[in-house]
């Protein structure tokens, strides 16, 4: 039924009419309406609408008044509006207002930090507010597993962080901007434009298959969620705990990330955001390489200590190339996202555009991204809302040389990129030992290597609402990419090309990605108070599919030219085409009840089960318990001030982990390029055989995990504590444990549930917010969380397992010891001479390292049996961060607003990979340069430059501190136009924002931010993206 | 909105559709899914074409990394006086590949397991032939045939196994389950029957030779060479003596003239070659184009076609030729010189020699692996006459020593003399000393093999002569007959499995 507005009514006149105003009075009340005639002396009329035709007439009425906050002070910028209309004002700097209003109408106040208040003006002129500061974040609601809840009646570990605190950052992908901002969440970004950042929730939970957690969004399931703006996000819930996440049983093993989307409002205006930036990326900690003249010193040290006659005759002649110089630049990059929301009566939509671009650190290296996205909802009828989201994204991305990052720490300075003549220097002609014949140069200007993914993912969901206390909801989901990554190496058989660099064919490759997932679901709920008793009960059932395929074709001898499209341009005789996929369903069942008494005990209680195709015992059965006590309820807290809520929790749940891969136990024949039979003919015929073996049944991998935590706000709501302890384990742990050599697999290894890995840890979240005074208004908030690692068990009992990397990174994962810690030789100094090398001996006299020379590292014989092998490896280090923090803070100074992040990590070790990994010919660094031993005396902790051989075996000396403090974020903002202040822009703030400016590590690499391949080779530096700071400019427009 | 409304109802009723046929769903036919793009184990096995595929594989396996390239250079070659580890005192794999080199080899040196894990990896290739291919309902003659050619490789891998460790572990089927995964070491002369039971097999049902796609896979008289050198290395001269003859009284092999060219790719299985492992270039794909034997070994430096510069010739071993042999340039690319083909080896070549019997020209194709289409030459037909010389003097037939040891000579005199050689070069060894003419014969082991793949450092050993002859290098006796077993796979069979004395 349309409300009818009240038009504005008010009768002037003069005097001399007083009678026919009294007349119309008289009249207007005996048809009901109750006039005022405050204002007869003036000659005005008022009316209020109290009479039975209130809903055709309304009298205005100017009320003014005074908005302070509870402290008692003024507070500037409170937008007051007229409900149900979009007229409003805002306080000035004193907190006074006035307003013109109908005298039945009612006011809302709000401002950013405190309570909204609705107040009906009652015919009163004279309206003070007092706006308490906004409840504590115990009451307010969080997203949790298919619903939301109060933060008070939570019994697990939940983080949320707003929208706002994303949309601020500049990251490109939302989860990065989780940095520092939730205990016990680590964020690894990569450098890489595009790629995603890797999130470890609670230590590594799983050794042997993706390690990240699931990402939820608006209640469909993903494993990447790069698809997704800053500003499109509403709110992002962190489950952290066992009980919080095995509603999501089958995948929750890592965590679980409830990301909600923006959606327009009902009965809102409609609103236009403008939020975009400009920036410029910067690499800062830029590691110095040698310089030429250094370089080949270096090189004939090299050869002096192996006999052999020195390379370069007068190093002091040559130049030097700076090639991180020549190949990187500062990146521009740019975000801009238009979005429209509103709603009506019966919809609500959100509408938004999204271009996003970034150039890479390399020449040439670049991605763009344009997104939309929709969110509607219809309330059909009374009963029944049907709604959808959706999100379409084309990305395209030039991409950067394979290996580029390597190559520049590499290649020879001595090389120049071009020669006089205009062709490619030749580390050939530098007599550049053969691994390492580079020329970046050349590199960056001959890439052709493009990748540009198209997705569409969303749901439509419907929500029936029955019998009062019931609501079914139903959903259909899907998520659909295809990637196409299309790469051509042109011939470069010329004689500008250095020899070891040509290709006497070129090569077109193409892969085609394809990923065709749906989810449906559906839910039951009752939700319902009976006197001191509330409950909640939610039943659900669901189904998955998940599916990739993956082509891949090349061929040579495409000519360069337009057309270098086309696999048929090529040589027939040279195609080849291979191609993989993957296939696994999903089919669910759940329920969860949730009670409290007199909102003082809590418990929760949730089962899920899912059956998969991944494995020969099909169904996993996740339960959970959650219990809480909101002791500050209870009658002997009541006479206290400190706390304004204390709440104590405990819980314990099952989550499984489905990211392993399928059919393990399952044995079947290898068909692979490599077992080709070659005719003696020279024709060839495909070969396939058994090669592996595979354990009898495979089950699910459980996380089992407890939680103990404590919530508390004081001091008026202005502090807010969280505090958790946990124990989360896995059990039945795919792993692959090692099979004898003389069984014959090519692996080496049986994959099966064989392992139970611990995380223990301690988190804390502490965020005071207080106001100063009307001007001045502060946050800080620290957050971190300790935790430790350790292997449990395996099935192989005491023996390491052992994983290699490269040529020389070893790392071991053995019961009692974290996963994957660094495991190598200790070096307890440098040879100084043939004489120090002689007088090194065992308890028998024995020389330990006979073949050692002058410079070398002196290993210690751990088992004194007088020779250094892998017996004498010991724990070098451990990968897994003891302990990821972050600081927070924001200040308000009347239109200006500051947020200062810091974030770091500590207590971690990383592998100095890129120093250790060496083919002949490489470069070393300035430090090296600087520190190394070159004679006698001169170093006992840096080799000679002979960094290969023994020396390059997994040792200490490698290992190093990756603890790092860093400057994440740091913001001013001005508010240029602040609420309503003008007719078109009802918003207008600008910004200037550093992301990283500054980073404190004792590393010697690059960036100690190094992104794990796999979780048996965390912390392994090898040519990792350089660390780089964003400085932005940028603009948030609200019309 | 109407349009809207209908819209809205149409999805509303698909959903509710959806949910109905999942919540009555049938949940069982749903969760099987079976695993993807691969052949489960049931469905092997099965026809002629699986037998085919699996002893293709077989094959395939031979040219791989483990079999032929950088794990069994350590093993087999880098030890004896003829090679050194060669390469880039720069480049990290020196460390260990130094360490056969010299004889610092401790168990836990990462090509032991490389070399173990590759010979089992192809035993299990074989096994998988024999326990499954007579199940298959297939032509008989094939099916007996491709028995054969597996129990052929089989032998030939415990043969390397057992050389170079002595006792180890004998799996002669696929383990029924885990249970039978942990075998302890089988004594030598056990596994010294089992390799001579395979290759009698063997013996009684390969054909002579192949024809077309075939050419390269094991035949008759590659199981009797194999098993006349089997019998060398457990000095029964008798019976190397007997498979010898039937080799080359078969006529079906002969010398190639010239030594040299024998090795070039045009040369391959050539009438001299009795097995060799066949390897290809497939155009753009490195997969199946994966030997590296000839990559490793190629000459080292920055110019077209170089290699890694692994496993070189020593001075030792050019000094051991006789003046104006021609199996000298034909066995070493020096540093400076030109190949055949008009290769130039450049001065900033960083080793002084490599091993010429594995060389690719600059010219072919270098874009993947480079070398990829060389044919690793197993057994000759020269070696066959040097065993049959050998034994035949160990037992007292001169005449007949003597008769083979020239036909070997010869070949390489007759070059020489013709390329411009003095008539004196390489003269016939007449001497009747059964002693002298051991050590004519080990000499001529030594010229004639040097570098091949399969060539001397065992050779010395079973000679009984290795404290002499790699006793300066650094061999210890009682030691380093046999190499250590690898610690890895001693700690992976909670100790079933022993370590070798001395290490």
């Amino acid at each position: 039924m349309k409300r009818i507005e009240t038009p504005p009514f008010k009768l002037k006149s003069s005097r001399k009419n007083i009678r026919i105003m009294i007349s119309v009075i008289f009249l207007l009340t005996a048809l009901g309406l109750q006039a005022s005639a405050g204002g007869l002396l003036r000659g005005e009329i008022a009316m209020s609408n109290k009479g039975p035709l209130n809903k055709l007439l309304t009298v205005n009425i100017d009320v003014h008044g005074k908005v302070v906050s509870d402290a008692g002070t003024p507070l500037a910028g409170v937008s007051i509006t007229l409900e149900g209309t979009t007229s409003g004002t805002s306080t000035d700097a004193e907190g006074n207002y006035s307003i013109n209003a109908p005298e039945n109408g009612t006011l809302v106040f709000s401002y950013v930090g405190y309570a909204t208040q609705t107040i009906s003006i009652n015919s009163r002129a004279v309206i003070d507010v007092t706006l308490a500061r906004e409840a504590s974040a115990l009451d307010a609601v969080v997203v949790v597993g298919y619903g939301t809840q109060r933060k008070i009646d939570v019994t697990g570990s939940v983080a949320n962080v707003k929208g706002e605190v994303i949309s601020k950052q500049s990251s490109y992908n939302p989860l990065s901007a989780l940095q520092g901002q939730v205990a016990g969440v680590q964020v690894a970004n990569s450098g890489t434009p595009g790629a995603p950042p890797k999130l470890t929730i609670r230590g590594v939970g799983t050794v042997y298959g993706n390690t990240d957690p699931l990402y939820v969004v608006d209640g469909v399931w993903y494993n990447d969620v790069s698809f997704l703006n800053n500003s499109d996000i509403e709110s992002i819930s962190v489950l952290k705990d066992a009980s919080s996440e095995s509603i999501y049983g089958i995948r929750a093993a890592n965590g679980v990330v409830l990301i909600t989307t923006k959606k327009g409002k009902r009965n809102g205006k409609s609103v236009i955001n403008y939020n975009g930036f400009v920036g410029n990326q910067v690499v800062t900690n830029q590691v110095k390489m040698a310089t030429g003249p250094e370089y080949a010193q270096m090189i004939n040290e090299v050869y002096a200590l192996n006999g052999s006659p020195a390379l370069y005759a007068d190093p002091s002649s040559y130049g030097t190339t700076d090639w991180y110089h020549l190949i990187l630049r500062n990146a521009f990059v740019t975000n801009n996202q238009i979005s429209v929301n509103g709603g009506g009566e019966k919809s609500t939509y959100n509408f938004s555009l999204g271009y996003y671009h970034q150039d890479g650190l390399v020449k040439k290296n670049g991605f763009d991204k344009y997104s939309v996205h929709v969110s509607n909802d219809y309330q059909v009828t009374d009963f029944l809302k049907v709604g959808v989201n959706t999100t379409g994204i084309l990305s395209n991305s030039d991409d950067a040389p394979g290996g580029i990052f390597y190559a520049l720490f590499n290649a020879a300075p001595i090389v120049p990129a071009f020669y006089s003549d205009g062709s490619y220097g030749d580390p050939a002609d530098y007599n550049i030992a053969s691994a390492n014949q580079k020329n970046p140069q050349q590199s960056i200007d001959y890439i052709n290597h493009t990748t540009k993914t198209w997705k569409l993912n969303g749901n439509v969901y419907a929500d029936v609402k029955f019998l009062k206390n019931f609501n079914f909801h139903t959903s259909v989901g899907g998520d659909f990419q295809q990637a196409e990554i299309r790469g051509y190496t042109p011939f470069t058989n010329y004689n500008y090309i250095p020899v070891a660099l040509r290709n006497t064919h070129s090569v077109l490759s193409f892969e085609r990605d394809e990923t065709r997932n749906w989810i449906l679901e559906n839910t039951l709920t009752f939700d319902k108070r009976f006197g001191d008793h509330s409950v909640k009960v939610l039943a659900g059932q669901g189904a998955q599919q998940y599916k990739f395929y993956k082509l891949n074709g090349s061929v040579q001898d495409v000519p360069e030219g337009s057309s270098t499209e086309y696999i048929s341009l090529g040589n027939p005789g040279s195609a080849t085409v291979t191609d993989e996929g993957s296939l696994d369903r999903v089919t669910s069942y759940f329920g969860r009840v949730n009670y409290s008494y007199q909102d003082k005990y809590l418990v929760t209680g949730s089962l899920r089960a899912d059956g998969s195709s991944k494995f020969s015992n099909t169904w996993g059965y996740f339960p959970s318990v959650g219990i809480g006590w909101v002791i500050s309820k209870e009658k002997f807290f009541e006479n206290q001030h400190l706390f304004n809520n204390l709440k104590l929790r405990g819980s314990w749940g099952r989550v499984g982990n489905l990211s392993v891969p399928a059919n393990l136990s399952i044995l079947t024949a290898t068909q692979t390029p490599a077992l080709v039979y070659v005719g003696g003919d020279g024709s060839s015929a495909p070969g396939a055989s058994i090669n592996t073996v595979v354990p009898p049944t495979t089950t699910w991998e459980v996380g089992e995990g407890t939680d103990v935590g404590l919530d508390a706000a004081l001091l008026k709501n202005k502090l807010n504590v969280e505090l958790d302890w946990y124990n989360k384990k896995t059990v039945n742990a795919i792993f692959a444990i090692p099979v004898l050599g003389s069984v014959g697999t090519v692996s080496g290894t049986i994959v099966g549930n064989q392992a139970t890995f611990q995380n223990q840890g301690f988190e804390f979240l502490a965020t005071w917010k207080d106001d100063i005074n009307k001007d001045w208004q502060y946050s800080i908030s620290a957050n971190g969380g300790y935790n430790q690692n350790k292997v449990l068990s395996v099935s192989s009992g005491g023996n390491p397992i052992y994983d290699f990397l490269g040529a020389n990174v070893i790392t071991r994962t053995m019961v009692g010891q974290p996963i994957g810690q660094f495991f190598g030789r200790e070096v307890v100094g440098i040879f100084q001479s043939a004489a120090d090398i002689a007088s090194y001996t065992n308890k028998n006299g024995t020389i330990i390292q006979p073949t050692a020379k002058p410079g070398d590292f002196k290993y210690k014989d751990m088992n004194d049996d007088g020779v250094i092998d892998d017996k004498d490896r010991v724990p070098l280090g451990n990968p897994n961060p003891k302990f990821v923090y972050g600081i927070n803070t924001t200040l308000t100074y009347k239109r200006f607003d500051l947020t200062l992040d810091f974030q770091g990590v500590s207590g971690v070790s990383i592998y100095n990979g890129n120093f250790a990994l060496r083919f002949g010919g490489e470069n070393y660094t300035q430090d090296f340069y600087d520190n190394r031993w070159h004679g006698e005396g001169t170093s006992n902790v840096y080799p000679s430059v002979n960094v290969a051989g023994n020396n390059s075996y997994t040792n200490s000396f490698f290992v190093e501190d990756g603890s790092y403090f860093r400057i994440r974020n740091a913001q001013l903002g001005y508010t240029v136009i602040g609420n309503k202040e003008h007719s078109l822009f009802s918003n207008l703030r600008v910004y200037v924002n550093a992301q990283n400016p500054f980073t404190w590590f004792s590393y010697r690499g690059f960036t100690p931010e190094v992104q794990a391949s796999s979780p048996t080779e965390q912390g392994i530096d090898q040519q990792v993206y350089p660390l780089y700071a964003t400085y932005n400019f940028g603009v948030n427009l609200t019309f | 909105m109407n349009t809207i409304n209908i819209n809205i109802k149409k999805t509303s009723a698909t959903i509710g559709l959806l949910s109905g046929i999942f919540l009555f769903g049938c949940t069982k036919s749903f969760l099987e899914v079976p695993p993807q793009a691969q052949k489960p184990v049931e469905q092997f096995w099965k026809t002629q074409a699986d037998a085919t595929a699996a002893v293709n594989a077989m094959y395939a396996n031979t040219r791989g990394w483990t079999f032929v390239s950088f794990a069994p250079m350590a093993v087999e070659s880098l030890a004896s006086d003829d090679a050194a580890t060669g390469s880039d005192p720069t480049d990290g794999s020196v460390a260990f590949m130094d360490q056969f080199d010299n004889f610092t080899v401790t168990s836990t040196n990462r090509e032991l397991p490389d070399f173990w894990n590759g010979m089992y990896q192809e035993i299990n290739y074989c096994n998988q032939v024999i326990d499954n291919i007579p199940n298959i309902d297939m032509d008989a003659t094939l099916q007996t045939r491709y028995i054969a050619e597996a129990k052929f490789l089989r032998a030939f891998s415990y043969f390397r196994l057992v050389r170079a460790f002595g006792d180890v572990p004998l799996r002669m089927h696929l383990p029924k389950d885990a249970s039978e995964y942990n075998m302890p070491r089988t004594p030598e002369a056990e596994v010294w029957a089992a390799i001579e039971q395979d290759l009698t097999d063997a013996e009684a049902v390969l054909p002579p030779s192949y024809s077309g796609p075939d050419v390269g896979r094991a035949t008759k008289g590659a199981a009797q060479a194999l098993h006349a050198k089997v019998a060398l290395y457990q000095k029964k001269w008798a019976d190397v003596v007997n498979y010898t003859n039937l080799v080359m009284q078969s006529n079906l092999y002969s010398l190639v003239p010239d030594f040299e060219k024998q090795y070039r790719i045009p040369n391959e299985n050539n009438s001299e070659s009795i097995y060799e492992i066949q390897c290809t270039y497939l155009p753009n794909n490195s997969a199946a184009s994966n030997s590296q034997y000839s990559q490793i070994q190629q000459p080292r430096g920055g110019f077209t076609g170089n290699g890694w510069g692994y496993n070189i010739p020593t001075q030792d071993l050019v000094d051991a030729f006789e003046p104006d042999d021609p199996r000298l340039n034909g066995t070493i690319l020096f540093r400076g010189s030109t190949s055949a083909e008009g290769d130039l080896i450049p001065l900033t070549a960083v080793n002084p020699r490599y091993n010429y019997k594995s060389y690719v020209p600059f010219s072919i194709y270098v874009d993947d692996n480079s070398g990829s289409d060389q044919n690793v030459r197993v057994l000759r037909y020269s070696d066959v006459l040097l065993m049959n010389a050998e034994a035949n003097n160990e037992l007292g037939n001169t005449a007949a020593a003597l008769a083979s040891l020239e036909q070997v000579r010869k070949r390489a005199r007759t070059f020489a003399i013709a390329n411009g050689a003095p008539s004196t070069t390489l003269p016939e060894v007449t001497t009747t000393d059964q002693s002298a003419l051991r050590n004519a014969i080990y000499h001529e082991r030594r010229v004639e093999l040097a570098m091949d793949f399969d060539s001397r450092y065992f050779d010395v050993i079973r000679q009984g002569r290795a404290a002499q002859v790699f006793g300066p290098l650094g061999w210890k006796a009682n030691k380093n007959e046999v190499w250590p077993i690898p610690q890895s796979e001693i700690d992976n069979s909670f100790g079933v499995l022993t370590q070798n004395p001395g290490y």
